[in-house]
């Protein structure tokens, strides 16, 4: 449920910014009257004393007076004031912030007051530069020499012109008397500090887009504005409502499940950063952090969506997919987020990629969706766009989330992660601590090498992506000559009982036992040929390719409308029938296929294409048997019903790719 | 020659800036007075005639077609230099206006801020108008009535940029600086050292090194004085032992 905007912007061009600057300027003028006003006193130096200086605690005891509030309230008007610019800490310059004790402030001349319609300068920055540098002798500040040298760069035309100012500038400033030199040196830094913050220091002049027209400007009543009241009030009536009941509803479950996950509602473990300067928290919740803390476990049981954005409940709900060997639904489903969210040069590849890892006939990853998605996907395909894989990944996580979310959250992986997560101890600063804390601030990895990491990431995981074969239907049962499966060591009844023992997502029917017992009972030499080739496999990728090329071939013969000789598997074809004929999808034999071949470039597999002919028809699952009868009828014309995939029509036999 | 003639317009131009700046931050201070405004508005004329000078000898030169190539560059230099004072003098007068309009000296109760500034810039404006001292003879409602004439003197000075901007064809951006970085420091500025070191005890921060060697400044003028006292305190003693012996 969402919160819709209420408030009569039009539109959002009057969106007033910073109108607090023109109060907080009433407020100065008032803290000026010399009997109602922030009592002043003078400062002492070592040579001059200089009068007007406030004292904090002055300063918050007339805030909570003027204003009628508590003290901790006026204390933190005070540090706006401060952090805005209007009054400067005369210790401590680099700290934004009002300390109620005896620490001493001065008021900010209004030259040097933040104004909406006055943008802050670089050439006066530069020429500030410049005056320090000379006073400096020139032993600027790290973050000064860089802004020097930046500027020296991008404003080199006007350089001569700052140089010959900020001389005169120095030298006209020396016409002054030594106190009023002094407070003019404080005011101009004490501006800077506000309007070029130097590192750890927080501005509060951070005011997003400049809008086109002046905010606090009082607008003048045309027609035109007129109209857009209408506009404004016609849309809204035109909106579609919802019951207060139910949205009020909405919002209160909403409120009350992350009331305690909220850091401004409820204390931050262990500490809050923007409080207390202390990263531990965001360490402890990096995204590929080991153990993650109870309250993010917490927060992956409330919604499915939660678990998926997440990137380590994500992570772990991959771990359980794969214990339950349907990993590849979350890979279509990263897939297909990758390709909307991914640059449009590579959406082309990326959609062909995720077509042939996931949608296509006998591919090594097939994902289970119904037909009539598949069809609108693969009619989409011909002409990808960003979103042609929406219906299908919609499909997708439906599937994830009724089926096996449900499972996740009653499974062991899950229960390990609860019980190993870390609850941190909560922070106890003191305030000599929390300076040094504030003194420590360092600025975090860049996020141009938080990207390039992710990338790497994302790029090693699919390197090491399993190939693992998903379905097992007359299209992909395994040929007992050609050394198919990998890593198939242990019996294949018993193998193939556990793995039929374990549960398939929902639209996906469970073969009976029975029939693929007869169907490895049928296939006796297929086991030793097996473990022939599971030892040829060990080396070189030749082996491999030649398995791949085999396996493609069979996969591609199953569903090939003709045209492809199949005088060697003939034989096989009646048992492959009767094993079918009792209902098709079977668990994958050997899901640890992926950790045997672990190197193994999806890339090399794809890029062979064995004579399959250019017209095939690409099966929805489901309708298997139909389909039987179906193709026996259309066997040599092609049916009316032809779902024509996109690539295997304009690449037919592209040995390389 | 054109060019000399140019840059000593220019520096005059220049200085009468950086005093005009120096003045409006002294506006709605407490070192704001009557003074202050009539200081405001001096300089104010004085810049004005400068630019005009300026302006009418730069556009002169540089409408010349005949000059070479470098010369011309030169003159993009020196238009450079000289569009970018009018724009800050131009930001300055409209700020002073505002400010002027916030801050008037003629109510009965009158709020300046206290900023802890509290002599004159009398010195500032003589330095711009480069007189010893500053004469003052305005009369007393001279804030509303300058404030009009600000006004009139503001779209003035914009409508003079404008036509500079279409009359002639200088890239800024083209312009290369004759300085380079650190140019500032070469010039011999004689940096008093009591201002230093009053400057750097404001600055809390007792890691600064330049809070030392300003201490020791400091340090170093005590010294002297108590090593010319301890000097004047013999020589009376042994004054008035010669005088005693004698």
């Amino acid at each position: 449920m969402t919160i819709r905007n209420t408030l009569r912007d039009h539109g959002q061009r009057y969106r007033p910014r910073m109108s607090c600057l023109k109060k907080v300027e009433k407020v100065l003028l008032e803290m000026q009257d010399p009997k109602s006003g922030v009592k002043s006193q003078p400062q002492r130096l070592v040579i001059t004393t200089i009068p007007h200086a406030i004292t904090g605690e002055d300063v918050v005891a007339w805030l909570a007076d003027r204003f009628q509030i508590d003290t901790r309230e006026a204390r933190s008007l005070g540090s706006m004031l401060v952090a805005l610019g209007f009054v400067y800490p005369l210790q401590d310059h680099k700290r934004l912030l009002l300390k109620p004790d005896a620490s001493l402030y001065r008021f900010q001349t209004p030259y040097f007051w933040p104004a909406q319609q006055w943008p802050v300068e670089d050439t006066d920055y530069a020429i500030y530069l410049a005056k320090r540098n000379i006073r400096k002798k020139g032993i600027l500040e790290l973050h000064e020499q860089e802004q020097y040298n930046r500027l020296h760069k991008w404003m080199n035309h006007k350089w001569d012109f700052i140089v010959m100012q900020a001389k005169e500038q120095y030298r006209a400033a020396k016409e002054r008397k030594k106190p009023d030199r002094v407070v003019f040196d404080c005011q101009e830094r004490a501006y800077w500090v506000v309007h070029r913050p130097p590192p750890g220091t927080v501005s509060a002049m951070d005011y997003g887009l400049d809008r086109r027209i002046d905010p606090n400007a009082e607008e003048v009543k045309t027609p035109d504005y007129y109209e857009r009241i209408m506009i404004f009030t016609q849309q809204s009536i035109m909106r579609p409502r919802v019951k207060s009941s139910v949205s009020i509803g909405a919002l209160v479950k909403y409120c009350a499940t992350y009331n305690s996950h909220d850091p401004f509602l409820s204390k931050c473990l262990p500490s809050n950063p923007w409080h207390t300067d202390d990263v531990t928290y965001w360490t402890l919740n990096m995204p590929n952090v080991e153990t993650p803390t109870k309250m993010r476990v917490e927060r992956w049981t409330f919604s499915f969506g939660e678990l998926l954005l997440d990137p380590r409940g994500r992570d772990d709900f991959r771990r359980f997919l794969k214990k339950e060997f349907s990993g590849e639904n979350l890979a279509f489903w990263e897939g297909c987020e990758d390709l909307k969210w991914g640059t449009a040069a590579t959406m082309r590849e990326k959609a062909e990629q995720i077509y042939k890892t996931f949608l296509a006939r006998g591919a090594p990853r097939w994902i289970n969706i119904d037909g009539k998605t598949m069809e609108i996907t693969v009619n989409g395909l011909k002409h990808p766009h960003r979103y042609v894989l929406d219906a299908a990944q919609t499909h997708i996580y439906m599937l994830m989330k009724k089926d096996s979310y449900g499972r996740y959250m009653k499974s062991q992986v899950f229960k390990d992660t609860l019980k190993k997560a870390i609850c941190p101890e909560e922070h106890k600063f003191t305030d000599a601590q929390l300076e040094q804390n504030a003194k420590n601030r360092r600025p975090s990895l860049s996020p141009i090498i938080l990207r390039q990491q992710e990338l790497e990431e994302r790029a090693k995981m699919a390197a090491n992506a399993p190939v693992d074969i998903t379905q097992l239907c007359r299209f992909t049962t395994p040929v007992p000559h050609l050394a198919v499966y990998s890593g198939l060591m242990d019996s294949p009844t018993a193998n193939a009982s556990s793995s039929l023992a374990v549960p398939c997502p929902s639209p996906v029917s469970v073969a009976p036992d029975s029939t693929s017992a007869s169907d490895r009972r049928a296939e006796p030499g297929g086991e030793a040929e097996r473990d022939g080739g599971e030892a040829a496999r060990a080396p070189g990728p030749t082996c491999k390719s030649r398995v791949a090329l085999s396996l493609r071939r069979l996969l591609r013969r199953r569903c090939g409308v003709g045209g492809a000789p199949s005088a060697v598997f003939a034989s096989l074809s009646p048992r492959c029938h009767a094993a079918a004929g009792a209902g098709g999808r079977i668990r994958p034999i050997s899901p640890d296929a992926s950790s045997q071949a672990p190197s193994r470039r999806i890339g090399n597999f794809f890029q062979i294409k064995v004579d399959i002919p250019p017209e095939c028809r690409i099966y929805p699952i489901e309708s298997e048997d139909e389909d039987e009868e179906n193709r026996a009828t259309s066997q040599g014309a092609l049916g009316a019903k032809e779902i024509i995939c996109p690539w295997e029509s304009l690449t037919p036999h592209n040995g390389a790719g | 020659m054109g060019k000399e003639e140019c840059k000593t317009m220019l520096d005059a131009l220049n200085k009468v800036t950086a005093c005009y700046r120096h003045l409006v931050v002294a506006l709605g201070s407490t070192s704001d007075s009557q003074n202050l405004r009539e200081e405001l508005k001096r300089t104010r004329k004085k810049a004005q005639e400068l630019a005009v000078a300026n302006r009418t000898k730069l556009t002169s030169l540089l409408k010349d077609k005949s000059i070479s190539k470098e010369d011309r560059a030169e003159y993009e230099r020196l238009w450079v230099l000289f569009s970018s004072s009018m724009d800050l003098l131009e930001v300055d007068m409209k700020r002073s206006l505002e400010i002027g309009q916030d801050f008037p000296l003629k109510v009965p109760t009158r709020h300046l801020i206290q900023t802890g500034m509290t002599g004159s810039t009398g010195t500032v404006a003589a330095r711009a108008m480069s007189v010893q001292n500053m004469k003052y003879e305005a009369d007393s409602n001279i804030d509303t009535a300058d404030l009009r004439d600000l006004q009139a003197e503001i779209s003035q000075v914009s409508q003079m940029m404008e036509e500079m901007e279409m009359k002639v064809q200088v890239a800024p951006w083209a312009v290369e600086a004759k300085q380079e970085a650190g140019a500032e420091l070469k010039s011999n500025m004689s940096v008093g050292n009591s201002s230093v070191g009053v400057i750097s005890i404001c600055e809390e921060e007792p890691k600064d090194e330049e809070g030392g060697g300003g201490g020791d400044a400091g340090l170093a003028s005590i010294c002297a004085v108590v090593v010319f006292f301890v000097i004047v305190t013999v020589a009376v003693v042994l004054g008035y032992l010669v005088i005693n012996m004698s």
